[in-house]
């Protein structure tokens, strides 16, 4: 059969849902229709239910058309109303775009009409059941119970204990058993008077080379083992403050896709990645209010940062006080270590991932997520570097310098095309940057000195 | 002829006293005990017993590694709404305007999330040229002060601005007698404020305002010269660059008279050994700034001058009836300038500092008769600072004095209490007034006593506009919010005068800046609202004048009536740092050693110190033997200060420092401007009143015709005592190493390059070693073929990092000195601790006095007939060279080899990189650095008591101006100048973000950022089109302590005197 384009398109767009639905399902752990999916997806950020937003409220849209004659002039209307309006079939297509002072409504040719029905369908269901003042959705709003990571396979360990006792215990028996024998054999009653640990120490003098040097031996391992364990205390890892606000992150990064540096937009300009400021916020919370009691709560601290009181009429107003945020810092460095952002995202082109984990499933406040979990993101993209130690430290810092390869001499960036063109003269050093990896890594290029990071 | 110096660096050296033979080996004078390192000295007060001690130990072990498990909870607070210009993290540079009443210059000021916190000059707009001096760039501290006043107050009380306002206006309403008292107006919009503000109260009677302009250092008798020559009061704009020949006759042109920071640029362009050189004579009683870079400098008395000029002004043909006869050295250098000059017709240019008329009468003549006027000398553009009306002043000062002054007074920010000789009873008389009002932004000596006192912003907090020059309009934008609630001076006059109102929300007042803005569309400054944006983005602009050239008008120049004292003379001369003493709160400038004695935190007597010899007084000291007392009595009125052995110093001269002492009566003037304890606090006097730094000899000045001379008739006496200094002059050993400065002159190396390369041995000749050839003979080889490790692999590779110092140029001025301490948080210590050797500046500049001697430079020939005290005669008028030094980041460095912990290593981009964290403090490091340059942090100097009163990071606002890029170093470790590695690391993020090499010149170190006479080139050594590859391979090119072998990334050129 052969299939058109457009055809083609659709397939591939409802392919493209379906994997969303998929994943989005996959975290959430709570069936939900499509409808819903597709409004919070794609409606949300300019309509609400029940109150007129950006765009108009679509509780009784469908009413609303219907009274108009146009009851499937609706269905074109979402999926592209420019087209409907230009085809000037539909007067209340005009009525509506006059109405909110000309600014179009964004075009969605990628729905199709059943899934159109389905947002309308949803919105109607969930406005009667707002109605019925039985708002039951377990959707809580902000923040979500953590979901308890599953502890590792550690039921094993105890088993190398009893075998290490069971061991020993069987020598111990065997040497009482040899000595007995010997005893025995002997006749000699002298042997018989030492003890057993007297016996223990004469043969232990007797090779006392083999024992010192074991006891050497053990002693530097457990000395090294000793350090390796202290390399990787870390104080930082899983660190998670309580927040002025419950931020979920996975709600904004996530379900609504906003962009990491939406928010923090200065973290491809500048050493910080900037937290966003209120009225950054407010670029969106203008609309968006909440719908639950607590999204309310938190929202309206927003509202108290950025002077805003949304009873003003018609639409809201600011008041003109205004009082900061007072955030707690997540990723703390200390004041001898300097940190580039834009070094790392803009330069570098690292993914905000390979640091701070996938934030779009982040359900609670922030946290300094641990390199086990980072690591793990390495099955969805292969570019995240795995690493050992744990996140925040400077073993942490020196081993992704370590393995971090850059691209220089491609002919894509001037500044180290010509750092290549330089090294390029002392062949002898290019070779040995090369010996091991293969690759000019950050640390070749000077990733691992000192005042890269401390002055 | 080969000039054959032997250098020495103090007279500790040249005598080799035995604490200094004892202390010349040690890096650090002296051992510091257990408890002050500590810094706490409860720990000695109390008495711990040797278990008590383990149980402490023990538990404060346990509590450190517990405490540590546990994150330390820092806030973020993201503004509410962000300020479109302002990117956390990157810093926002502002084009403005410095004026404080003596210095003025275009400026860029950075600021870091809305506070300035560096100030640089403007390279691209301005006649400064980007030059700016120690105080400008110690300015950024200023505003951060405490003391600041942060509020208006009505009789010594807090008040609200409106409760002032409305006493204010009541009182100028009823008064019938109204003075403003300011320092030079050159802002155009508060000249038309002020006459609108006189024409408001004096439209009847035209008397009734009176506005009279104070400075506190006088220029009058250029201006009043000028008007008898001219037919109108005016200072020129002098240019140096085009005199190829400069006489300086007490002038220090290059660091304190007039414009200097203009001046310094301008002369160092005919300064480059490389091209044609300007000759210059100075002609001085103290040892200057200026007179330490002439190609000829000549000592003389103050009551000398008047003759020297009309000798020279007769030997040239001029006329003059004044005595002509000078003494027979001095004839002879007379002769020599006056050989040169006629040499140099239209081309020269002779500046005299005197506030003598007659000595401006001849100085004037004598520059008619060279045709220096429209060449050397501006007629059209006059310079509009400096303008200080020294009769009008003396009248209102004698009229408030006898009780009789006007009405209201509005002081404006002058400090005439201080600065003026009758201070002391001026003060009386202010006290009395019934409406003193005063915009000053510290309650000081003078408007301490204000009725009303309504401060004004700091420089950088507020509108300005200036007209420095004709046809120069400029603006001084704000870069930070104010700070307190302080009030624009120029609206307060126009509130004040009733021209407009004070606006309700006084922070985000628009009243100067709608005012400055209507003045210059209504001027013809700009043409439109566009063109005002672009002048505030450039900060200034040249407007078209009509000025017609002045002409010349000869007037016959008689006698002067000053009597010529016949015994000591006493100059009274304005340090490098401090000048007038505006700013002398400011612990930079306190801290930042005078360039010539090396003295901080304090003034003294300067002498020469064979005539201290003589009188027996001490030539030596340290920092356990301190300096012998003298009073000094001019016309009646004494001070008590040390005296300091200054080789160079006229004989029969003695120098003051004026801008000291300020503060007499404990006036909260800032809290580094007083004295302070051994450990802390201040050292308070027998009254229980806090002791000024130094003291102040304004009221010594004589006044003659109402003009203030700058110096005087003395007697001079000595005092028992002796009077610790601190001075960084010999902390630093030489080792008898000769190859660090190197000096030749014009003979030796003359322009034209073959010739100049050809004789290389003479004046810069390389450092040699034996080795075996193949053949097994012994050959030289230089120095850098020998080589004990392997190299780092820096050169081609990469970058490396490099510096270059011109000897030539460098003036010696400290510029970069204080913006090196403001770019990387250098503590200030306080006048203890630079006592003990313990400064903490990166970078200093080590002045070598030479003197003529049978040794040649670099080596020691005849070793064993050499002997310093044949050296000392020589003394009395030794050649100068300043050399600034820091890391020298060697490739081959010595410090790194011995850091036990590896804190200090090397970069691939040839730095040598200290790592605080890292360091455990064993100073090894420091020990092992041929150049010294490194130093210890021996206490928490942003917490210890010690330094609270000096150092600005104790307190909150002061920490404002903290660099947050760089570090703040923490007790016991290690630091040095890191070559401004953050501002590496910025150029190269800039240049990968923008996918571009590295430019040659995008980085500036602070240091060279400032040279006012761009001897300092940073730049990127690999780069080999870049100008510090080309400096570097110049013939003149040389490493110091090269025989060392330590393979440095900083070259000095070799210093020339244009001398034959």
């Amino acid at each position: 059969m052969k299939i058109s384009s457009i055809q083609q398109v659709k397939i591939v767009n409802r392919l493209r849902l379906l994997v969303l639905f998929g994943f989005l399902m996959f975290i959430q752990m709570e069936v939900f229709s499509q409808g819903k999916a597709l409004f919070e997806g794609r409606c949300n950020s300019c309509h609400q239910i029940d109150k007129n937003g950006t765009g108009p409220m679509l509780k009784g849209a469908k009413k609303r058309w219907a009274d108009a004659n146009e009851k499937d002039l609706i269905v074109e209307w979402v999926i592209n109303n420019e087209a409907l309006r230009a085809s000037k079939k539909s007067k209340r297509a005009i009525e509506i775009y006059n109405e909110y002072n000309k600014s179009p409504m964004t075009v969605f040719s990628d729905l199709t009409p059943k899934q159109v029905n389905e947002i309308l369908d949803y919105v109607d269901a969930e406005a009667a059941k707002g109605a019925a003042g039985s708002d039951k959705t377990k959707d809580k709003g902000g923040v979500n119970p953590v979901e308890e990571s599953k502890e590792g396979e550690s039921g094993s360990g105890y088993m190398w204990y009893v075998l290490a006792v069971l061991f020993v215990v069987i020598i111990l028996s065997v040497g009482g058993v040899r000595r007995q024998l010997q005893v025995a054999s002997s006749g000699n009653e002298e042997l018989n008077k030492l003890t057993y640990w007297e016996e223990i120490k004469q043969l232990l003098w007797k090779y006392r080379k083999t024992t010192a040097v074991s006891v050497l031996v053990m002693v530097l391992s457990v000395v090294v083992y000793g350090f390796n364990m202290l390399y990787s205390i870390n104080v930082m890892e899983g660190y998670q403050p309580s927040q002025p606000i419950a931020f979920p992150h996975d709600k904004h990064a996530g379900l609504n896709g906003i962009d990491c540096k939406y928010c923090h937009n200065s973290v491809a300009k500048s050493k910080s990645a900037g937290l966003p400021t209120v009225n950054v916020c407010m670029n969106c919370h203008k609309q968006i209010n909440g719908k639950t009691e607590q999204q309310q709560a938190e929202i309206s601290k927003i509202y108290a940062a950025a002077g805003w009181n949304p009873n003003i009429k018609p639409a809201g107003g600011y008041t003109g006080k205004t009082q900061p945020i007072i955030w707690n810092k997540v990723h703390v460095l200390p004041d001898h270590v300097y940190f580039n952002h834009s070094q790392h995202v803009a330069v570098g082109g690292i993914d905000c991932k390979q640091c701070h984990g996938d934030m779009t499933k982040q359900n609670q406040t922030a946290r300094v997520t641990p390199v086990s979990e980072i690591n793990k993101l390495h099955d969805e993209d292969d570019k995240i570097i795995q690493l050992t130690k744990p996140t925040l430290t400077m073993g942490w810092c020196i081993e992704c310098h370590g393995k971090k390869k850059v691209e220089i001499g491609n002919g894509k960036n001037g500044y180290y095309d010509q750092i290549h063109s330089r090294l390029m003269k002392n062949k002898a050093l290019y070779k040995e940057y090369l010996k091991g990896d293969q690759k000019i890594t950050a640390s070749e290029l000077g990733g691992w000195e000192c005042a890269k990071c401390h002055y | 002829m080969e000039v054959k110096k032997r250098y020495w660096k103090g007279l500790e050296e040249l005598k080799e006293t035995p604490s200094y033979l004892q202390n010349k080996d040690s890096e650090f004078p002296s051992e510091t005990s257990i408890e002050q390192f500590l810094s706490n000295d409860q720990l000695s007060e109390s008495s711990t017993g040797r278990r008590d001690f383990l149980k402490f130990l023990g538990f404060s072990v346990a509590a450190a590694t517990l405490a540590a498990c546990e994150a330390p909870i820092t806030k973020a607070v993201p503004y509410v709404n962000k300020p479109e210009n302002v990117t956390p993290g990157q810093a926002t540079w502002y084009a403005s305007s410095y004026y404080d009443g003596s210095s003025y210059a275009s400026v860029l000021v950075k600021t870091r999330e809305g506070r300035p916190i560096f100030i640089k000059g403007n390279k691209d707009f301005g006649f400064t040229n980007g030059s700016v001096n120690p105080q400008i760039i110690a300015s950024v501290l200023s505003l951060y002060d405490g003391d600041r006043l942060n509020a208006p107050r009505v009789q010594g009380k807090t008040a609200s601005v409106s409760e002032a306002d409305k006493a204010i206006t009541a009182a100028l309403r009823k008064a019938t007698s109204i003075a403003v008292l300011t320092p030079t107006v050159i802002s155009p919009s508060m000249k038309k404020a002020l006459g609108e503000f006189s024409a408001a109260f004096g439209a009847e009677e035209s008397s009734r305002v009176s506005i009279v302009q104070y400075d506190a250092i006088s220029y009058a008798a250029i201006a009043g010269a000028n008007e008898k020559n001219f037919g109108k009061a005016f200072i020129p704009s002098y240019d140096f660059s085009k005199a190829k020949v400069v006489v300086g006759i007490a002038a220090d042109f290059l660091s304190t008279w007039l414009m200097a920071n203009e001046y310094a640029p301008q002369y160092a362009q005919l300064r480059n050994p490389d091209a044609e050189m300007s000759k210059h004579y100075q002609f001085e009683s103290i040892l200057s700034i200026t007179g330490s870079n002439a190609d000829v400098r000549v000592q003389l008395k103050p009551s000398e001058i008047t003759s020297l000029l009309s000798n020279i002004l007769t030997s040239l043909g001029g006329q003059s009836s004044v005595n002509s006869k000078i003494s027979p050295a001095l004839q002879k250098a007379a002769t020599a300038v006056v050989g040169d000059l006629k040499k140099a017709i239209g081309g020269s240019l002779l500046v005299c500092g005197t506030n003598v008329l007659e000595d401006q009468l001849l100085t004037n003549a004598i520059n008619e008769k060279l045709q220096n006027y429209g060449k050397s000398i501006s007629l059209v553009s006059e310079l509009n600072l400096f303008r200080s009306e020294d009769v009008k002043a003396n009248q209102l000062f004698d009229s408030i004095i006898n009780g009789k002054g006007p009405d209201v007074l509005i002081n404006l920010g002058a400090n005439p209490v201080y600065s003026h000789p009758k201070g002391a009873e001026l003060k009386k008389g202010l006290k009395a007034m019934k409406v003193y009002v005063s915009t000053a932004s510290y309650a000081d000596e003078s408007s301490a006593v204000a009725t009303h006192h309504v401060p004004d912003h700091h420089l950088l907090e507020g509108w300005n506009d200036y007209m420095p020059k004709t046809s120069h309009y400029a603006i001084a934008q704000p870069t930070i919010r104010p700070l307190g609630n302080t009030y624009s001076a120029l609206e307060s006059i126009l509130v004040w005068g009733g021209l407009k109102a004070r606006p309700a929300k006084t922070a985000e007042s628009t009243v100067a800046y709608d005012y400055i803005m209507e003045n210059a569309m209504a001027s013809n400054f700009v043409s439109s609202k566009e063109d005002f944006n672009a002048t505030v983005h450039n900060s200034c602009k040249e407007i078209k004048s009509e000025a017609t050239p002045l002409t010349f008008t000869a007037v016959s120049i008689e006698g002067k009536n000053i009597p010529t004292p016949s015994g000591l003379e006493v100059v009274f001369y304005q340090k490098t740092a401090i000048r007038d003493g505006s700013m002398s709160s400011n612990p930079w400038l306190q801290e930042l050693p005078d360039p010539i004695s090396k003295v901080t935190w304090d003034n003294y007597i300067t002498m020469n110190p064979v005539e201290m010899d003589q009188q027996g007084y001490n030539t030596t000291y340290d920092q356990e033997h301190g300096l012998s007392m003298a009073t000094i009595t001019v016309d009646g009125k004494t001070v008590t200060l040390p005296v300091y052995p200054q080789p160079g110093q006229a004989l029969g001269t003695v120098g003051i420092a004026l801008g000291y002492g300020r503060g007499a009566s404990g006036e909260a003037i800032g809290k580094g401007a007083y004295q302070t304890k051994e450990y802390g606090g201040y050292d308070l006097d027998s009254n229980g009143k806090k002791k000024g730094i130094g003291q102040n000899v304004f009221g010594l000045l004589p006044v003659v015709d109402g003009r203030r001379l700058f110096s005087a008739g003395a007697k001079m006496a000595k005092v028992e005592g002796l009077y610790s200094i601190a001075a960084t002059q010999i902390h630093h050993t030489v080792m008898g190493r000769d190859s660090i400065v190197r000096e030749t002159t014009r003979s030796i190396y003359p322009v034209g390059e073959g010739e100049a390369r050809k004789n290389k041995n003479q004046y810069n000749p390389a450092h040699t070693l034996q080795r075996l050839n193949e053949h097994g003979h012994h050959e030289e080889a230089p120095v850098s073929e020998f080589d004990l490790w392997n190299a780092h692999p820096v050169e081609n590779v990469g970058h490396r990092w490099g510096m270059t110092i011109d000897l030539s140029t460098c003036i010696g001025c400290g510029s970069c000195l204080v913006a090196c301490q403001a770019e990387n948080n250098v503590p200030v210590v306080g006048k203890d601790e630079v006592r003990r050797g313990r400064e903490m500046h990166w970078l200093r500049i080590d002045r070598y006095y030479a003197s003529d001697q049978e040794s040649q430079v670099g080596k020691k020939k005849d070793e064993h007939s050499f002997n310093y005290t044949l050296a000392e005669k020589a003394s009395v008028n030794p050649t100068v060279v300043h050399m600034p030094l820091m890391c020298h980041h060697c490739n081959h460095a010595p410090c790194e080899t011995v850091c036990p912990v590896a804190a200090t290593t090397h970069s691939n981009e040839g730095l040598n990189q200290m790592t605080y964290n890292r360091c455990i403090g064993t100073r090894y490091c420091a020990n092992n650095c041929p150049y010294k340059v490194r130093r210890f942090n021996w206490f928490n100097y942003p917490s210890y008591k010690k330094f609270t009163e000096v150092n600005p990071a104790q307190d909150d606002l002061g920490r404002m101006v903290l660099n947050p890029d760089v570090t703040v170093r923490t007790r016991g470790v290690m630091e040095k100048c890191s070559f401004c590695v953050q501002r590496i690391q910025s150029v190269k993020l800039d240049a990968k973000k923008s996918a571009q090499p590295v430019k040659d010149g995008d980085l500036k170190t602070a240091c060279s950022e400032v040279c006012p006479t761009n001897a300092i080139i940073v730049g990127d050594w690999n780069d080999e089109k870049s100008e510090i590859r080309k400096s570097s391979k110049s013939a003149r090119s040389y490493q110091a302590l090269e025989e060392v072998g330590v393979k440095p990334n900083i070259w000095y050129k070799v210093k020339v005197r244009n001398q034959g």
